[in-house]
């Protein structure tokens, strides 16, 4: 096997190492000469599989070729926006050869249309560009690699459109003919990158492709002994697939924030059972609990014959940072216990049981507040103390309780009546606002008191006919 | 026999005989009324354990004699959260931010269980104060909120109708707050080492 090390991946191990290491995040030189990169020789023993998609492929697209492509091969490299490079010098000898691996890799593309090209090449630039060019070349010797490449036009390189249009007033139109030109003078008229794009091209110095790692997903099935339709036993048999996927975390260091179970029926199809939790979490007992909840609100129509659990969006999970302090005590939080509470009360009472409460700045009473999600209790800003404690200084006096929508009261003598007479307290306080977007208002809000001594916050309309609505109440 | 009695206050120094008043002294948390503070048996609200504030009707004052606690608890450097479980109406964000809350610590629950959101968060350990209106509780429910106030080292304040004043309760407090001229008249219904009185407190700037 070929070891290549990155001259980058080499200085920052030795970083931590060298006591002079320096600001910038340079390395210091000396220790490199060691751990030189493999000379190319190692190249011999590749072959690389260029997939030319005719047409412009979106990325995701790509990404979905390339994690099916991974069957043939471990190492599978996107070549933006309409390649793709497999080295499969190891997995020739399972697919029946060169011949055997085309028919399976034309077969797995076979729904795209046109076809993509595909050529074999001992360098991945090689490989691409011949597909590229249209020609579905098999080159296995290197020693035929220049030869079989000569005859391609210089487009295939996807050179910048100057340089080309420069090549070719020289008269140079294929890589044959580049090939021939000597090296000093063709870096000093066209660049040092595009001598390095011959290099890689005819393996003189080695390519490093990134190796596409397809997104990590759990999904796991498990088929029922026999039908059930009992939830409490649904749950028990979901346990070992929740066991399975908290091991399954924990291993790969990720956390769920969205959870799926499928229960799938013999007829009917089939019932989803989602979670959305308000914090990634790996904790199997806990997600448990949760699904206990959810689940006993699932109406079943049908018996259930087997459960799958899927978890398509897996995030990284740092392991949990504790407190000095324990819970209760001075400064201990209460974070991961707020988190744990608000997933269990969206799990029992639905999505958006739980909210926050924010301020908006408006004069409009009904515009002045608005719902959010529940902030976590972790994250607490210095800054929104002060502030609120700048704005509290005297302001005109707000009721506790909004209504909803202004509730129309009656009047007697131009004075508002709510089970008897209202007896104002306050002078009026005018809020005339919002004539740009449609929702204005003219209203003069006092605060009233009625038979029973209840404060109470109703305005009086600018505009005729003056009727009298109640707003709040104080509480 | 009266209270002055010589007698009686030879027998109340024997060693066997408690009284109530001599219970240990709990800081409470401060009400921000002063003549409240003096009027509750631990010098304010219970730190820990349910409240029951019997009303004769909705928007008596009742909030108002719990706000200024309530945003003392929510502005302390290690705040929890202070939830309100089935509020009749929307609490108004401007108002509760004037009175000196941090909204960032108040969260709404609504939904069609109230006493099981009760229970969860009261339990939880992740509030400071959870504030409940619940139509119709029964004494056995009472006592399962006043275990789990206890347990998550919660003030839990739960709001009813006047007529519950017939029924018992384990909640730590009982007020009774109905409206009087400029202010609100509080009537202390059990408490521990307490007497029943009656207290009439005025608004501040009324």
């Amino acid at each position: 096997m070929a070891v290549h090390l990155h001259p980058s991946a080499v200085s920052t191990a030795n970083v931590p190492s060298a006591p002079a290491a320096r600001a910038d995040g340079t390395a210091p030189s000396t220790p490199l000469r060691s751990v030189r990169p493999a000379p190319h020789t190692s190249s011999a023993q590749e072959l690389w599989a260029g997939l030319h998609l005719n047409g412009l492929t979106p990325v995701q697209r790509l990404e979905e070729l390339a994690s099916r492509a991974q069957r043939f091969s471990p190492r599978v490299s996107l070549a933006p926006p309409d390649g793709l490079l497999l080295e499969v010098a190891g997995s020739l000898h399972l697919f029946g050869g060169v011949a055997g691996l085309r028919r399976e890799l034309t077969g797995e593309c076979g729904h795209l249309q046109p076809p993509p090209v595909l050529a074999f090449a001992p360098t991945p630039l090689a490989a691409l560009t011949a597909a590229r060019a249209g020609r579905a070349l098999v080159i296995e010797d290197p020693a035929q690699l220049v030869g079989l490449l000569a005859p391609l036009p210089i487009a295939a390189l996807r050179w910048p459109e100057e340089t080309c249009a420069r090549l070719a007033r020289a008269g140079v139109r294929t890589i044959g003919a580049v090939l021939r030109l000597p090296r000093a003078g063709f870096a000093r008229r066209f660049g040092v990158a595009q001598l390095a794009t011959l290099d890689a091209l005819t393996g003189r110095s080695r390519e490093v492709r990134a190796t596409h790692r397809s997104a990590l997903r759990f999904r796991r099935r498990h088929e029922l002994d026999c039908e059930l339709s009992d939830h409490g036993r649904l749950h028990a048999a979901l346990e070992p697939l929740l066991a399975a996927l908290g091991a399954f975390l924990t291993t790969h260091q990720c956390g769920v924030a969205q959870l799926e179970c499928r229960l799938l029926h013999r007829n009917g199809a089939p019932t989803s059972c989602r979670l959305s939790l308000a914090a990634s979490r790996a904790d199997a007992p806990q997600l448990s609990a949760l699904f206990r909840e959810r689940l006993s609100l699932l109406q079943l129509r049908e018996p259930v014959r087997a459960l799958e659990l899927r978890a398509d969006q897996l995030l990284p999970q740092r392991s949990p940072c504790r407190g000095l302090w324990q819970l209760g005590e001075q400064g201990g939080e209460a974070a991961e216990e707020s988190e744990g509470l608000i997933d269990r009360l969206c799990a029992r009472l639905g999505e958006g049981a739980v909210h926050g409460l924010a301020r908006r700045a408006e004069h409009r009473p009904e515009c002045a507040w608005a719902v959010t999600s529940p902030p976590a209790l972790a994250a607490r800003r210095a800054t929104t103390r002060r502030a609120a404690a700048a704005e509290h200084a005297g302001p005109p006096a707000r009721p506790l309780w909004l209504l909803p929508a202004p509730q129309p009261l009656a009047a007697q003598g131009g004075l508002p009546r709510r089970r008897g007479a209202l007896r104002l307290l306050s002078e009026p306080e005018r809020i005339e606002t919002g004539w740009w977007d449609g929702g204005e208002i003219a209203r003069d809000y006092y605060v009233a008191i009625d038979r029973h001594g209840v404060r109470l916050w109703v305005f009086r309309e600018r505009e005729e006919p003056h009727r009298w609505f109640l707003h709040g109440i104080f509480g | 026999m009266g209270v002055g009695d010589p007698n009686i206050t030879r027998l109340l120094e024997h060693p066997a005989i408690w009284r109530g008043r001599s219970a240990a002294q709990r800081a409470g948390l401060p009400t921000g009324f002063t003549a409240l503070d003096e009027y509750l048996p631990d010098k304010g609200w219970p730190r820990t354990g349910l409240i029951e504030i019997l009303v004769t009707r909705f928007g008596s004052g009742e909030l108002t004699l719990l706000m200024p606690a309530l945003a003392a608890l929510t502005r302390t450097a290690a705040a929890r959260w202070c939830v309100w479980v089935a509020p009749p109406l929307v609490p108004f964000a401007p108002a509760l931010v004037s009175c000196g809350m941090e909204l960032d610590r108040v969260a709404v629950v609504g939904g069609s269980q109230p006493l099981w959101a009760l229970e969860q968060t009261l339990g939880s350990g992740a509030c400071d104060a959870v504030l409940g209106w619940v139509r119709q509780v029964q004494h056995r429910q009472v006592r399962r909120l006043q275990l789990a106030a206890e347990r998550g080292r919660t003030l839990g304040v739960l709001f009813r109708p006047r007529r519950a004043a017939r029924e018992t309760s384990t909640a730590v407090l009982r007020l009774s707050v109905e409206p009087c001229a400029s202010g609100a008249r509080i009537t202390l219904l059990k408490g521990r080492s307490a007497h029943r009185a009656v207290l009439d407190l005025p608004w501040p700037g009324s």
